[in-house]
């Protein structure tokens, strides 16, 4: 899967992008702050990778995806997409990119107009970007159907009478429609049971490998996103604490908070998981509309220095591909374990090579 | 959906019966006498053969049988012969007939039916006309100043009255500009131009009295309504698939916040039949909500009983015709 | 306006051929507007005076009152009297001579048959005839020639004009309503709605309890008359939509029964459109004095004479004093203005039978009011509220509920307390309080209280029958199903044996005499605390001549005479 022999080409490049809400209050509704769902976020999404984005709810991982494909008007950052910048495109604009990048949604249910039937519902793209007639169009919506395993004979129906499941490919075959490059995958699986959600998620390998796809894919749940995922992003409170390859960032996370979320995973394996030990981070996550001074992580990581509390943390390469924003890995690590993680990583990457 | 149809009108039938009895008590029960407004020169004996003459001396179930019969039997026989001209046995009929103007109620309603409809209804066509723009780019541009003044004559509408609205219009555009009449003229027949002109000028303020109310209510549904569904994901879903901005707006959010919004519109249908007791009264329009007023303040039994009853009826009628549109609306919905 | 244009032309088409240069039908249209609108033009079946004043404009009776209460004749010749031998020495029966050549608006022959039939429609058993009373006694009516109609009457009547004079018994046709006796009289809709009449105008179209179209009735007997083409007599609304339709837009030219807030009423006259008149009739708003006692313990004797005498009201004393304790000219100015004057009477017009023996009570005396308290031995108690043997001087004081009864009934309540007594006021849906249910105990018949209030007043100009009404066999109890307007249970033999002399005096003079003697019984037993002399007020347009507001008979009587400047 992870071929990092071939350079391959960023298809999404992300730099320093922000989405803050504003918080109105009073009489006037006058600005009183904001809420910084995501706080400066940079990262590439190479051609026909899977790149998993993870982290608690609330850190602000569905507004990044979001933000990411323009539904939301951002406020800080670069967006280029297939080497366009689409951070400031207007919507005129934005609506033409559209075919290019889609996004299929958490809740099927929700995400599906329930006045319209399924052929309406996957056709609907085709009558705004293609010229293409009532017949190619329902062709067309037969094959998207057949390509995610829906019956054809469903194409009159209404989502409701779907099961969470069948919905989720309605929305794939959704998504499928105008032949995208990039999807965004915002927890596809979270709502649906667990015996469907990896036959979701096989379709999402499956469609992949077919089309050439390249996914963003939001998800708070770990193991599935490394069954799926190239390389991995952890985010916190509107922030990448953390971004590597699946592997290394598995086998040995460097951000405290990684290693905390990973300690929670159920490790399948009994012999490994007597041996791992389950971090319990204390307090609760700060609120976004204000954060911590210095790191955000800072109130409640479990390795807390000084400097944590003063200065923000550089997000920075510690590895090929590995990059962290941590002080423990920092160029002077202040602590034997930090510099024993980074040798760590720097071994798995180099295996990995 | 037919036999759930079916199904509900079987069950209306006794609901209605229970109602009709129901409000045939209440009225026997209210200490009210329809010799109560007579002047005063007429002495009680008079008054006491007046009460038997319209039947008070008998007991309430015989009264209540009487009218059922009245009203079940003789009424629709009475609209059968009419419509198709025939004649259905001697024709001889008791019809349920007011005490106060000794005339068959059911040609009272019919009388009246006209300047109800063409005011409050057109008050209500006028007024969902106007509320569903305003409810519309409210909830999109929500807190925008549009937003606000919305809100603002909303919040007028509905809790300024319309006896002073009504009165202040009158004010204004009757006594100091003259442009309008203040007393509604419900001989008028419109037959050319300037008598049309005159209907309209007749109807211009108690349709806008009503409509500024109705719309007020309306836009407020409509409004929240949209503000539900503009934060649906199917919304993020129809703007991801690149839709235009009014496509997004009309045919996914207007449609869907519609349903909810239209089962209230039929709801309140019944309303415009039961009349606007106040705004009639204010612009002497005189139709049902006024008749049922002159009813009620002359203890006229059979004319209150009968109108009410045929709310009654509406409102039970609607409430089914409201849950029907709801599930051909929504296809989530279904009854079999 | 079209549609008006036409209806006008063809009322000139159908008018004779003498009327060319001046009179019918050239004033255009009436538009008259009560407030009240009729429910039916057959008064004999009517809900009040509504429909009795739309009717008038339709029908008419053999005689009519004046503006200052006159009878004169209309259908007929002359009055009859006994010195014109209309009426027999024996005061037992009175012949009408009809005018001649008077016809129907159908074209027909008005004919004493008509007169005959009118009367036994009324009497017609199970009819619920409203002008009953005015019928009482009379033994049989009969056609002597087509011209003759004699009455008679089972004893001697003294004042024989009951039947077929003012506005409430009219001669309806014959030949319209002879199907429609007795029980089958509220089924005849069409007749009810469209009677045939004499009068100035006939129906063009009747929406009940809306607007009554009219039109100038082709075959009235003055042939340059009515001066009104058309008449739409629209009801709805209130009165001071009425007074704004007349006195401010100019919509109306004649707007019926004003009683608003005097202020506002002259605001709206400053207009400049239309006049406010008023006029004064028998009508007199009243305290009624509860002399049985209403104690809610005696049960089923409440309120009745087996009950007993009130603790306290059937102490003279105690009712002169409420009696003086009262401003009435202050009560007139603040709720009745051009509409009322204080009185101390119970029959407050005509004048030769208005006393003026009571009249100490015009002026409010408070002190003098707590002497006579205090002489009599009410004396304050700790509370301040006046007392004697434990009984405290508390009095519920109810009337139906009005704007204006409840503005006099606070003021009121000020003064008495200012006098130690203590007042708890009560006001009650005139529906109610008016109605005759007997299963509701807030009737004024029922008086489950100590005071109540009300306006009583009666028809025409004599007050015979009006005095009856405070005879012992006139007191509601339960034996005659509280039917009786002795509401005072007022029982007193010498005011019932004047009464029967008044019932066989002849003279006029004799029996203005009598009829004071009786008001100052009444007034002095303190079996009723008089306030205000109501008038009527109602407004035309300044165009609009020829009104001559009338108490006395219908506000209509004369719209023959209504002409436009």
């Amino acid at each position: 899967m992870f071929d990092a022999g071939h350079a391959r080409r960023p298809l999404v490049e992300v730099r320093g992008l922000k989405m803050h809400f504003p918080i109105l209050a009073g009489v006037l509704r006058r600005r009183v702050g904001e809420v910084k769902a995501v706080d400066g976020v940079s990262f590439d999404i190479l051609e026909g990778e899977t790149l998993g984005l993870v982290g608690e709810s609330g850190c602000g991982k569905s507004t990044c995806g979001r933000a990411i494909l323009r539904l939301y008007d951002i406020t800080e950052g670069a967006i280029r997409i297939n080497g366009r910048d689409i951070a400031r495109a207007s919507h005129a604009e934005l609506r033409k990119l559209r075919p290019t990048m889609q996004m299929v949604f958490q809740d099927p249910q929700a995400s599906l107009n329930p006045r319209m039937t399924v052929a309406k519902i996957i056709a609907e793209p085709l009558d705004e970007h293609t010229t293409l007639s009532r017949r190619e169009k329902m062709q067309r919506v037969h094959e998207l159907m057949d390509a995610v395993g829906l019956s054809r004979d469903f194409a009159n129906r209404f989502p409701h009478e779907f099961s969470g499941g069948q919905r989720q490919r309605i929305g794939i075959a959704r998504a499928l429609a105008l032949n995208p490059q990039f999807i965004v995958c915002d927890e596809p699986i979270a709502a649906l049971d667990v015996s469907i959600q990896a036959q979701v998620v096989n379709l999402l390998e499956d469609l992949q490998e077919q089309f050439g796809l390249t996914y963003l894919f939001i998800s708070h749940d770990l193991s599935m996103v490394r069954h799926i995922a190239d390389r991995v992003a952890v985010m916190y409170l509107g922030k990448v604490v953390e971004l590597a390859p699946r592997e290394p960032l598995y086998s040995a996370p460097l951000h405290p908070y990684t290693q905390a979320l990973l300690s929670a995973v159920p490790e399948p394996d009994p012999s490994v998981r007597s041996t791992t030990e389950r971090i319990i981070l204390e307090g609760d996550v700060p609120s976004p509309a204000n954060p911590p001074e210095g790191c955000n992580f800072s109130t409640r990581c479990p390795r807390v220095m000084d400097i944590c509390r003063r200065q923000e943390p550089e997000f920075r390469e510690v590895a090929a591909g590995h990059f962290v924003a941590c002080h423990l890995c920092s160029p002077q690590p202040e602590t034997t374990a930090g510099a024993t993680a980074a040798t760590q990583v720097s071994k798995s990457v180099q295996q990995g090579e | 959906m037919l036999n759930y149809t079916i199904r509900r009108l079987m069950f209306t039938v006794p609901v209605l019966l229970f109602i009709s009895f129901i409000i045939f008590l209440l009225l026997d029960l209210a200490p009210n006498d329809p010799t109560g407004n007579l002047p005063m020169t007429i002495p009680p004996e008079v008054r006491q053969q007046i009460r038997e003459s319209l039947g008070l001396d008998q007991p309430i179930w015989v009264r209540y049988l009487l009218w059922c019969k009245q009203f079940f039997i003789n009424e629709p026989l009475n609209i059968i012969e009419q419509w198709f001209g025939i004649q259905i046995g001697d024709g001889d009929r008791l019809r349920v007939r007011s005490w106060a103007t000794r005339s068959p109620v059911v040609d009272l309603i019919v009388e009246r039916l006209p300047q109800t409809l063409w005011v409050v209804g057109m008050s209500y066509v006028v007024g969902i006309l106007i509320a569903i723009p305003i409810g519309v780019v409210s909830a999109y541009r929500q807190y925008s100043w549009f937003d606000q003044i919305g809100t603002f004559i909303s919040m007028v509408g509905f809790s300024v009255p319309t006896f002073f609205t009504g009165v202040l219009m009158i004010v204004i555009f009757s006594v100091w500009l003259g442009w309008f009449p203040s007393i509604y003229d419900t001989t008028l027949v419109v037959e050319d131009w300037a008598s049309f002109m005159q209907q309209v000028r007749q109807m211009a303020m108690p349709v806008f009295v009503l409509a500024l109310f109705n719309a007020a209510q309306i836009s407020r549904f409509m409004r929240a309504s949209m503000l539900d569904n503009l934060n649906q994901d199917y919304v993020r879903t129809a703007r991801a698939k690149g839709l235009k901005e009014r496509t997004v707006l009309l045919v996914h959010v207007l449609r869907n916040s519609l349903i909810p919004v239209v089962t209230v519109i039929a709801l309140n249908v019944p309303q415009v039949f039961g009349g606007a007791i106040i705004t009639e009264q204010v612009f002497k329009v005189n139709g049902l909500g006024q008749l049922l007023i002159i009813g009620i303040q002359g203890a006229d039994i059979p004319l209150v009983q009968t109108l009410t009853f045929i709310f009654a009826v509406l409102i039970v009628l609607f409430n089914l015709i409201a849950d029907i549109l709801y599930g051909i609306l929504d296809p989530r919905i279904r009854y079999d | 306006m079209k549609y008006r244009s036409i209806l006008a032309a063809a009322a000139l088409a159908l008018a004779s051929a003498p009327m060319a240069q001046a009179g019918r039908g050239d004033a255009g249209n009436l538009n008259i507007i009560y407030w009240q609108a009729a429910s039916i033009l057959n008064p004999y079946l009517s809900g009040g005076t509504k429909d009795i004043d739309a009717s008038a404009l339709i029908l008419e009776p053999l005689a009519r009152y004046d503006e200052n209460g006159n009878m004169v004749p209309w259908l007929a010749e002359e009055i009859p009297t006994v010195a014109n031998g209309g009426v027999s020495e024996d005061l037992t029966t009175i012949t009408w001579k009809l005018k001649e050549g008077i016809k129907w608006s159908d074209g027909t022959d008005l004919t004493a048959d008509d007169v005959v039939f009118t009367a036994n429609y009324c009497m017609a058993p199970d009819g619920g005839c409203q002008g009953l009373a005015a019928f009482a006694d009379v033994a049989n009516v009969e056609a002597l020639d087509p011209l003759t109609v004699k009455i008679t009457f089972d004893k001697p009547k003294p004042f024989p004009y009951g039947p077929f004079v003012g506005a409430t018994t009219p001669i309806i046709q014959r030949a319209q309503f002879e199907n429609c006796v007795g029980a089958k009289a509220p089924e005849c809709t069409e007749q009810n709605f469209n009677p045939v009449g004499t009068g100035p105008f006939r129906v063009v179209e009747f929406r009940a309890n809306d607007v009554i179209t009219m039109e100038a009735n082709p075959n009235y007997r003055d042939p340059d008359k009515p001066h009104f083409a058309t008449l739409t007599f629209k009801g709805g609304g209130d009165a001071a939509a009425a007074a704004r339709a007349v006195l401010e837009t100019g919509e109306f030219d004649y707007a019926w029964n004003l009683q608003i807030d005097p202020a506002i009423l002259s605001q709206m006259a400053k207009g400049g459109k239309g006049t406010v008149i008023s006029a004064f009739g028998t009508a007199v708003e009243r305290l009624m004095v509860n002399l049985t006692n209403p104690d809610p313990a005696l049960g089923e004797k409440r309120s009745t004479l087996e009950g007993g005498p009130h603790p306290f009201l059937t102490d003279p004393a105690v009712r002169r004093a409420l009696s003086l304790a009262i401003d009435r000219n202050l009560l007139a100015e603040v709720g009745y203005g051009a509409a009322g004057q204080a009185t101390c009477n119970v029959v407050p017009a005509p004048a030769i039978y208005v006393s003026t023996a009571n009249d100490e009570c015009l002026v409010q005396d408070i002190a003098k009011a707590n002497a006579i308290l205090d002489e009599a031995g009410w004396l304050p108690g700790p509370d301040g509220i006046r007392q004697k043997d434990g009984v405290r001087l508390s009095i519920l004081y109810q009337t139906s509920t009005n704007a204006v009864r409840q503005d006099t009934q606070a003021l009121i309540k000020q003064w008495w307390s200012e006098i130690g007594v203590e007042t708890e006021l009560k006001n009650i849906d005139a529906a109610v309080f008016f109605g005759g249910d007997q299963s509701s105990p807030d009737t004024f018949q029922k008086f489950y209280a100590d005071i109540e209030m009300y306006t009583n007043l009666f028809d025409g100009t004599d007050p015979e029958t009006y005095m009856k009404s405070w005879t012992c066999e006139e007191i509601p109890s339960p034996a005659n199903n509280w039917l009786g307007s002795n509401m005072p249970r007022y029982c007193n033999p010498e005011y019932d044996a004047l009464w029967a002399k008044l019932a066989a005096t002849g003279p006029l003079e004799e029996r203005a005499e009598i009829v004071k003697q009786l008001n100052d019984m009444l007034v002095q037993d303190g079996a009723m605390i008089p306030l205000i002399h109501r008038g009527r007020v109602s407004a035309h347009a300044n165009s609009l001549t020829g009104v001559k507001l009338n108490t006395w008979d219908s506000e209509m009587w004369n719209v023959a005479d209504w002409d436009r400047q």
